[in-house]
């Protein structure tokens, strides 16, 4: 499990871009999460709350954005249709082999903080 | 605000550092994940019989907490250092930089990182290698690509090992190979025994092909 690596990762990161604006404390931080990144979103946001515990961050929220990859025939081009988290052979409608892209996502999206002089949440 | 950031953009920085090195030293480095046990340690060792003479290689071995793999590839003749996580389940490229700055293993021409035992967490850490391997054995289930489909649809290549062991064990390679195929079809598959020899040349000839086409680069 690399979740808390992970969330020690994004709230350093939050830090690092927060910096230049002074003092202040974090709200709410919004991720990508792509199917194929390796990352339960439900462990990273316990993560976050480890992470941000006994920080000014503390009670902050983690917002994920799940990403699925997709399985697309390299033949018909379609995007093939299948269950979460399960995975096609070959495409159904013609037989021939899938390409899978996308889902390697793993990004910071948006950031909301409150300056410590001012009562609302920074755009 | 909006940020646009890349979680690991602090890895990834370190690893485009390390790789930017790895070529102007024009040397091979393969990123070997597997769980526990299925015989990377194994597969290195044959593959340091097979191409001792013609090049030389060294070792990074990541580990929780001991040195022995390590060790099994200094007695098969090669440079090899342990790095110790101390608990984390992933190597990534600063542990890597460190451990090159301190091992003095030289220059070799091939590079093998044997990350931790572990198909989950190393994958989404770059080490400025050229490829991924992931290696599967016959004693596991042959259903692991579709369920760590993050590991065998990013690497280049995947070595099937112990199979001197497939007439003992339920393990379906056929299947194994589909779903293989089917995240990752432009991948090799090599199905290889450190034991019989299997599938060891022609994964060393993929090794020397990688090596010149660096050389040339
Ligand atoms: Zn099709």
């Amino acid at each position: 499990m690399h979740e808390l690596g992970v969330a020690t990762e994004i709230h350093r990161a939050c830090r690092r871009t927060m910096e230049s604006h002074g003092p202040g404390r974090i709200e709410e931080v919004r991720v990508a999460v792509g199917e194929l990144s390796a990352v339960e979103p439900e462990l990273l946001q316990f993560a976050w709350q480890a992470v941000t515990a006994g920080t000014p961050d503390e009670g902050s929220r983690l917002e994920v954005e799940w990403r699925p990859a997709r399985q697309t025939c390299l033949k018909c081009g379609e995007v093939a249709e299948r269950g979460a988290g399960s995975w096609l052979r070959l495409c159904p409608r013609c037989e021939s082999p899938l390409r899978v892209e996308g889902g390697d996502e793993l990004d910071i999206l948006h950031l909301s903080f409150t300056p410590d002089d001012v009562q609302e949440p920074a755009p | 605000m909006n940020v646009q950031q890349r979680v690991l953009a602090a890895n990834d920085e370190a690893a485009a550092e390390l790789r930017r090195g790895f070529r102007a030293d024009r040397m091979l480095v393969v990123n070997l994940i597997s769980s526990p046990g299925s015989g990377k340690t194994s597969l290195l060792e044959a593959t340091v019989r097979a191409l001792t003479g013609r090049v030389r290689m060294a070792a990074l071995d990541g580990d929780i907490a001991t040195e022995r793999d390590a060790d099994r590839l200094r007695a098969a003749g090669i440079p090899a250092h342990q790095i110790l996580t101390g608990g984390a389940c992933h190597l990534d490229a600063r542990q890597v930089r460190t451990a090159l700055e301190q091992a003095g293993m030289g220059k070799p021409d091939i590079l093998f990182i044997e990350n931790v035992g572990n198909l989950i967490c190393p994958t989404s850490y770059d080490l400025g290698e050229d490829f991924k391997v992931a290696v599967l054995s016959v004693t596991e289930g042959e259903d692991k690509p579709f369920k760590y489909p993050a590991i065998f649809s990013r690497s280049e290549v995947t070595v099937i090992t112990k199979s001197d062991l497939l007439p003992h064990v339920p393990f379906k390679l056929d299947e194994a190979r589909a779903q293989v195929a089917a995240l990752n079809p432009t991948g090799r598959l090599f199905v290889t025994s450190a034991t019989s020899g299997e599938g060891i040349r022609e994964w060393c000839d993929l090794l020397m092909e990688r090596l010149e086409g660096k050389r040339r680069a």
